[in-house]
């Protein structure tokens, strides 16, 4: 009887009980389908900043961490001038012809650091001016004379480190530009000026760059090729450099090879071994290089803009730090 | 088994090369010999990857030479492909076939199938009957001969004429000295576990030309070759205590070495050859002796109550490695040749044994045992940069090739089976079964035989 009575009981809190357990499945169901949904839709969202970064941001993020511990504000330096010029660019677009002119003092402020190897391709300018082709070099032209001035005062203004100074340099190179304006008044000289801003944000970046590098490091020469262009070298090298297992004293086999490149991109001349060692392990480590060296013809990652920088370079070799320990 | 060998001069240049050459110097004049600034790029990383290489079949001087040209190439393969520094490339790829090797190849054809090196050989029987073995290393992408050599030998020699090629190629890439002319001579085994028959035997370095020194009737044990002579000396105990012998691989002869009461054990030569340090068994104890071989005077080095054993010369023959117990596990001590005082290299976990000194001078070898396990190892002669480079159920017997890069030692499986020899190099990296008829233990690497 009691039993029966707890059935029947049971009976009616099994409904709600039921009821109660059928909504809940119902409810959190609905909250699994839909959480679990979310996740899916998320992930794709996460693969989108992967194509946004570039070699030559990554590189030049490398490369400002690489110098940064020991000079802070140097990197710091690096980024700011990097983004006046962007501006500078965009306003000239928007006011048109004076901001040509800046322009073409912009780049020579910049281009300081490159003094004697922008100063030589004066010649090249002539040919330039005939070929609009070669858009690179009438922008060197127009930056020659206002070098002089700038030059100092983008040494003292690098000394400082303030970019606030940096403005006021540019506007010390606007007023030799003027004279240039009265070119402007030719339209076939205006096309040019158009052309050449193309030109100018490589040139920029590349001047940019040199600028950071004459502050940050004690290698003036280097500092004109971009980071990028080196990375991307040394990429190909490390790539092409082959090696033993178990190496011993590998402070032994560091190989220094001289190359000088034709503006093709290829070796003008056999490379050259200019470190010195006499024992067949320096001399398999040697061959080693030179293959790496050979192998890495045609160099595309090189700029034409800055030939004067790669055609004649020393890499070195070191396979110290891969056989540490 | 003698080979004469001379220099093949390099190819003469051909038009087009001198071309090239001369627009390289022309180029070379037109940049300023100082450059002021140079841009200078550190390349500080590179790949540590197998040097991709072709070795072609030999071409044959006769027809009637055809075969043994294709048995070198496939015997440098061999060599190149075991020592774990080189990539042969597969022969189904390639696009040249060589004909005549004293005209250069054409360096597209290997540059297309990426080879970095490619060997070119010729092998032509005289008419004195001897062979002639020549051959050419090419770097492909400088498009440049490295090295040429060319051989005279016996017919039958075909195969030290392979290995020799081999080292030279190896020593020209690596800069290092090759080990492929070389043999090993170990302890054959054969039988059920219970009952084994061990037998000394001599082989290649790379299991080839197996021949049997003993017959088994008395067992042998830890055979060590001479560093300058075609002899070997080993322990072998019959019917009375273990003795330590000599015995000459070219005739055939064995002496006893000394007569000592009691076991004589753990022989190993000096590197003069002229003398054999080794164990002798004092009651419980055993302590090292040398003794010169040709005045059979015996000289004491260690005196202690403990077990002293598995002595090994360090190259220049100044100091001897061993094994001793006298600090209560079995470590490793060094101590001047002439005895002395001795210094305890070894105290990681567990206790080391079979020291033995590699011929570069650089490291020391040595078993450790522990945790259960038996491990080949390396530590530098002070005591420093223990390396483990294999571990297992039991391995044991370090050897150093002759160059001191690669080790061969004995590992025995667990179970019924037997043990067997393997070379790995001193970095660790590509282990390498030694084929063998049999089973096979304690083995010892000749030094070069040339």
């Amino acid at each position: 009887m009691n039993l029966a009575k707890v059935w029947d009981k049971l009976k009616q809190v099994d409904r709600s009980m039921f009821a109660s357990i059928f909504l809940h499945v119902l409810v959190i169901g609905w909250g699994l389908v839909t959480f679990a949904t979310r996740p899916l839709e998320a992930t794709p969202v996460e693969s989108m900043p992967v194509d946004i970064i570039s070699a030559d941001q990554l590189s030049k993020i490398t490369a400002g961490i690489k110098t940064g511990q020991k000079e802070n504000p140097k990197p710091l330096v690096e980024k700011v001038a990097e983004a006046k010029p962007i501006d500078e660019a965009v306003g000239k677009v928007a006011e048109k012809k004076p901001p040509v002119q800046t322009a073409a003092s912009e780049p020579e402020t910049p281009k300081p650091v490159e003094k004697p190897a922008e100063k030589k391709p004066d010649p090249p300018k002539q040919v330039a001016e005939e070929k609009p082709k070669d858009e690179p070099k009438p922008l060197e032209k127009k930056e020659p004379p206002p070098k002089v001035d700038p030059i100092a005062e983008a040494l003292k203004k690098d000394e400082s480190k303030k970019p606030p100074p940096k403005p006021q340099a540019k506007a010390a190179p606007p007023p030799p530009p003027k004279p240039k304006q009265d070119y402007k008044f030719d339209q076939s000289k205006i096309t040019a000026l158009l052309d050449k801003r193309e030109p100018t944000r490589q040139a920029a970046t590349g001047t940019q760059l040199n600028s950071q590098a004459s502050l940050g490091t004690s290698r003036g020469n280097s500092v004109t090729l971009s980071q990028s262009e080196l990375d991307a070298l040394r990429a190909r090298l490390t790539k092409l450099w082959n090696l033993q297992a178990g190496t011993e004293k590998p402070e032994e086999l560091i190989v220094d090879i001289r190359i000088r490149l034709t503006p093709e991109k290829r070796l003008a001349a056999p490379p050259e071994i200019v470190s010195r060692g006499t024992s067949p392990r320096y001399q398999a480590a040697a061959d080693a290089a030179l293959r790496a060296v050979l192998q890495a013809q045609p160099f595309d990652m090189l700029q034409p803009a800055t030939y004067e920088q790669w055609k004649d370079m020393i890499v070195t070799f070191d396979p110290r730090q891969m056989f540490q320990g | 088994m003698s080979v004469t060998f001379d220099r093949l001069p390099p190819l003469p240049l051909t038009r087009r090369d001198a071309l090239l050459g001369g627009a390289g110097a022309a180029a070379s004049l037109l940049v300023p010999a100082g450059a002021l600034a140079q841009t200078r790029l550190q390349v500080t990383e590179g790949n540590v990857a197998p040097l991709v290489i072709a070795v072609p079949n030999f071409v044959a001087g006769t027809p009637a030479d055809a075969e043994v040209g294709a048995n070198v190439s496939q015997v440098i393969t061999n060599n190149l492909k075991r020592s774990g520094l080189f990539a042969p490339i597969d022969p189904a790829a390639f696009i040249e076939r060589i004909s005549n090797i004293d005209v250069a190849p054409q360096f597209a054809n290997w540059r297309t199938i990426n080879a970095q090196a490619l060997v070119t050989g010729r092998m032509t029987r005289q008419g004195d009957g001897r062979l002639k073995a020549e051959f050419r290393l090419w770097d492909v992408p400088a498009g440049q001969q490295l090295t040429g050599q060319q051989y005279f030998t016996s017919p039958e020699y075909w195969r030290r004429i392979a290995h020799i090629i081999s080292d030279q190629i190896y020593e020209r890439l690596t800069g290092e000295k090759g080990y492929f002319d070389s043999r090993v001579v170990y302890v054959d085994e054969s039988g059920p576990k219970d009952r084994r028959i061990k037998r000394l035997a001599i082989m290649d370095q790379d299991g080839a030309n197996v021949r049997y020194l003993t017959r088994g009737a008395d067992i042998v044990l830890t055979p060590r070759f001479s560093p300058t002579t075609q002899e070997i000396t080993y322990m072998e105990f019959g019917q009375g205590d273990p003795r330590v012998y000599l015995f000459n691989v070219e005739t055939g002869q064995r002496e006893i070495v000394g007569n000592f009461p009691g076991m004589s054990f753990a022989p190993r030569f000096s590197p003069d050859g002229q003398r054999v340090i080794m164990s002798l068994q004092q009651g419980g104890n055993s302590n090292l002796f040398v003794m010169d071989l040709r005045s059979k005077s015996a000289t004491r080095l260690t005196d202690t109550p403990a077990i002293d054993t598995s002595p090994s010369y360090s190259p220049d023959g100044q100091r001897i490695c061993f094994e001793s117990d006298r600090g209560g596990r079995p470590q490793i001590y060094i101590m001047p040749a002439s005895g002395g005082g001795a210094q305890r290299i070894s105290f990681g976990e567990g206790s080391y044994s079979t020291p033995v000194w590699s011929p570069r001078g650089d490291y020391i070898a040595f078993t450790k045992q522990g945790g259960g396990q038996f491990a080949i190892g390396i530590m530098k002669p002070d005591g420093s940069g223990e390396r483990i480079l294999t571990s297992g159920y039991h391995n044991e017997g370090p050897t150093f090739a002759p160059n001191g890069r690669v080790l061969m030692f004995f590992r025995d499986p667990p179970g019924n089976s037997g043990p067997s020899l393997y070379t790995v190099d001193i970095s660790g990296r590509n282990e390498q079964k030694v084929p063998t008829p049999g089973f096979a233990s304690d083995p010892a690497w000749s030094p070069l035989l040339s």
